[in-house]
């Protein structure tokens, strides 16, 4: 990252309510200086006071809370780290609320405000040192506007490199222009924050330029977890068709990620310019819009190392889907079976939600078992349905054995497993998807 | 129970950055994995014909109780040994436990922070590793037309430049700078930087103007020259290799080593290995008959492919080389990738005698899609 993003102020004060101002300002007033415009920073600053509240509620008055505010180029993110004996995890169910209604239930509903005010809300646990919330804001950029885009040109001869920050802009726009926005990021959509994207080390491009600096085309990636890395396009404007560009593009990204721990390359956004001989396919999703069209997506994945094999969990009820996707992937997987025989389960299983509001879309991942896992399921199925969300998947992570109890419910439910993520999360992920209506 | 240490604090940048090799499964769980019954280790560049007969019998009649007893701790008659038969001092070799060890030596002996070595992109990845292990900058120069590009590695070179690492002949390309052509690069560094030149695979050569780079330390202070016991003599599986210069550039790099890493009986097997003409030979015929037989069945399937020096050869597949490895190694063949080294889609193969080579080429013509997806390529 540029070294002058890389910006941040702390605090360490009680959680006691004496100090609710002093936590408020200090956000807001940091979140300012790091770049965010006045309403993003007024956000952040509503989401701080509820958390801030809510762990009044929770823990005693002597306990501290750390709050680090820092720059990440295109967000601020917030912090609070602390120690509490107790946590209840239900809250942090997208349905803890129930019915919106801040009577029944202040404080959890405090964590829904909270959560709604800002674009990340994440809770990770460490046992050294404890409970860490992360609100993240990030900063408002222009869209791309109506403004007519001069034309790609065929390149003759083109290299494949690093862009600057005017080269990126003009891939942002011939991006927009060349492709269906139901298959590129929202972020390209955002010149700036593509710039600031990659300024700030978060996301990498390489693009095909010639020597008078035209924009061929060009491939963005990012690394979505320690072991994936994700990458969107290649785009490839209006050159010939027997061009070797997208091919180039890829092996640009390949090259760059060679010899990292990278596991992976996943491709979820594929253009039609993607060379096939480079990936293997996991299968596909439906894209419902918002007129009730649909759009198929083919997911993509490239393996970047010798695989070693592994061992999965699954419930029965998965096994004949997952023996069929190993064996077309020719993946080595030794799959374990597993049912729930009566052991203890804690009361509320937690499901975190991902939000993606362009595409229409819901990820749902469990977070903890419970006894309520069905209910829970069902419960934030009729959420989502009652927002209007009309994609909705669920993502079990294999190498988690208790997260295979979701299976049964979530086949209940029309919820069908659409495709293996190979190493996606601590093993391999199953995608299951709502049916949309027949 | 005590916290656990802030690693975030504790290790340095460069070494968080810096990504663990992991080396395969062992053999037994691999096969259990991938449900085959029989391997064929063909991804190392090991040599199937095993240690020469006078190795092989040093190994056998080692006596275990001398496993007590620390070995020579400069591998001293070792070094005696190949001082004589390659015409120089003892002082001027240093014995590594592989050659991977040694290349950790010289980076340790002339780099600090700031300071850059210079490769090639698409090589043998040790250097850049343990050069960007070390805190120090690894610039890759892209190969041209396979082989190690002269004129831009000059040119990238700058007054932090330290190190510059050849592979001759190149793994995996199996590529190779003539005489002619590392003497004209030696004399226009000038004795300004250090020049390493790896040739682990020295001794499959057979080309009139490979050059023998230990022939050439007395005119060119500044060589250092890598060789190894691992493949022509296949004592991978003991670890032993070792490095060759002037004696003053070898005194400053035995500084930085560790002793005693070499352990007795890869040193006595090495003692003798090179004893055996006959040997090397029976390796060069079989790597011979093997690249004859492979590359005739590649060109009947239309895959192109890197035939270079050495016992090995790269393919260029219509497929993912990961996606490929799979589906060969659920037929009992291991290849090596070559996603890593920076040549996707293509796969090293190791020249191994004839029925190997026969289960390769009927287990890669299974693996190929049906549909040649040849687009991009």
């Amino acid at each position: 990252m540029d070294e002058r993003m890389r910006r941040e102020g702390s605090l360490s004060v009680n959680t006691d309510r004496v100090f609710l101002h002093v936590a408020t300002s200090f956000v807001e007033n940091t979140a300012i200086g790091l770049g965010l415009d006045k309403p993003q920073a007024l956000s952040l600053t509503l989401a701080t006071e509820e958390i801030f509240e809510y762990l009044c509620e929770i823990a005693s008055p002597e306990k501290a809370v750390h709050i680090r505010c820092r720059s990440g180029g295109y967000y601020v993110q917030v912090e609070f780290v602390f120690f509490v004996e107790s946590f209840d995890l239900h809250a942090f169910n997208l349905t803890a609320g129930g019915s919106i209604d801040v009577e029944t239930n202040p404080d959890e509903m405090r964590l829904l405000i909270a959560s709604r005010a800002v674009d990340r809300f994440e809770l990770n646990e460490d046992k050294d040192q404890g409970l860490c919330l992360l609100l993240v804001k990030e900063k408002a950029y222009p869209a791309l506007t109506d403004e007519p885009v001069p034309p790609a040109r065929p390149l003759k001869e083109f290299s494949v490199r690093d862009a600057g920050p005017e080269e990126l802009k003009i891939f942002s726009q011939l991006t927009d222009f060349y492709y269906q926005r139901q298959i590129t990021p929202t972020f390209l959509q955002y010149p700036g924050k593509l710039v600031d994207m990659v300024k700030g080390g978060h996301y990498q491009t390489a693009l095909a330029v010639d020597t008078e600096g035209h924009v061929g085309g060009g491939i963005v990636w990012h690394w979505r977890n320690a072991r994936i890395v994700e990458g969107f396009g290649p785009y490839v404007f209006n050159q010939p068709t027997q061009t070797a560009m997208a091919g180039r593009l890829v092996e640009a990204c390949l090259g760059a990620i060679a010899r990292t721990p990278a596991m992976g390359l996943l491709v979820q956004y594929p253009t039609h310019d993607l060379p096939k001989a480079y990936f293997e396919p996991l299968g596909h999703i439906q894209v419902y819009r918002e007129n009730e069209s649909k759009v198929v997506l083919n997911a993509y994945f490239r393996q970047m190392h010798e695989d070693a094999g592994a061992a999965v969990w699954s419930h029965p009820d998965l096994q004949r889907f997952l023996q069929k996707a190993y064996d077309e992937l020719a993946l080595p997987r030794e799959i374990r079976l597993m049912k729930h025989q009566g052991e203890f389960r804690s009361r509320h299983s937690v499901l975190a939600t991902r939000f993606d509001l362009a595409h229409n879309r819901v990820d749902l991942r469990p977070i903890r078992p419970g006894m309520d896992l069905h209910e829970n399921v069902v419960k934030h199925l009729k959420l989502l349905a009652q927002e209007g969300v009309r994609n909705i998947f669920f993502v079990m992570d294999l190498a988690v054995s208790w997260q295979a109890h979701f299976t049964p419910s979530l086949l209940q439910n029309g919820l069908e497993p659409k495709m293996v993520l190979p190493y996606a999360g601590k093993g391999d992920e199953v995608v299951f998807q709502l049916k949309g209506p027949s | 129970m005590m916290k656990a240490p802030p690693l975030n604090k504790l290790v340095p940048a460069h070494v968080l950055e810096f990504e663990p090799y992991i080396p395969s499964k062992p053999e037994d769980e691999l096969m259990r994995l991938y449900g085959c019954s029989r391997l064929f280790r063909l991804n190392n560049n090991e040599n199937p014909l095993g240690p020469p007969a006078s190795a092989q019998a040093v190994i056998k009649r080692f006596p275990p109780p001398r496993a007590s007893i620390y070995p020579s701790g400069d591998a001293y008659h070792l070094r005696r040994k190949l001082a004589l038969h390659l015409g120089l001092h003892p002082d001027q070799f240093l014995v590594g436990n592989g050659a991977n060890e040694v290349i950790g030596f010289v980076i340790k002996a002339f780099c600090q922070e700031g300071d850059n070595i210079i490769t090639a992109d698409k090589t043998f990845a040790v250097y850049e590793w343990v050069a960007k292990f070390s805190g120090c900058e690894a610039r890759l120069i892209p190969l041209k037309d396979f082989a190690f590009d002269d004129e831009a590695i000059l040119e990238a070179i700058d007054d932090r430049t330290k190190i510059v690492f050849l592979c001759n002949p190149n793994n995996p390309t199996g590529t190779y700078w003539s005489e002619r052509r590392l003497r004209r690069f030696l004399d226009r560094i000038n004795g300004r930087q250090i020049v390493v030149v790896d040739e682990a695979y020295f001794e499959f050569v057979e080309q009139a103007d490979y050059p023998d780079g230990i022939s050439m330390i007395s005119q060119y202070p500044n060589l250092v020259i890598f060789r190894t016991f691992s493949k022509m003599y296949a004592l991978a599986g003991l670890r032993i290799g070792y490095l060759t210069g002037t004696r003053e550039v070898v005194d400053i790099i035995r500084r930085t080593c560790v002793v005693y890493s070499v352990n007795t009986l890869a040193q006595e097997a090495a003692l003798v290995a090179m004893d055996d003409p006959e040997h090397i030979q029976n390796t060069r015929d079989m790597v011979r008959r093997g690249k004859a037989l492979v590359t005739r069945e590649l060109r009947r399937m239309g895959l192109d492919f890197v035939n270079g020096e050495g016992p090995f050869l790269m393919i260029q597949l219509p497929m993912s080389d990961t996606l490929a490895y799979r589906k060969l190694m659920a037929q009992g063949v291991m290849v090596r990738t070559m996603t890593g080294f920076r040549f996707p889609n293509y796969i090293r193969l190791t020249i191994a005698r004839m029925e190997a080579m026969k289960v390769f080429v009927e287990s890669l013509a299974k693996a190929l899609p049906e549909e040649r997806a040849w687009e991009g390529l």
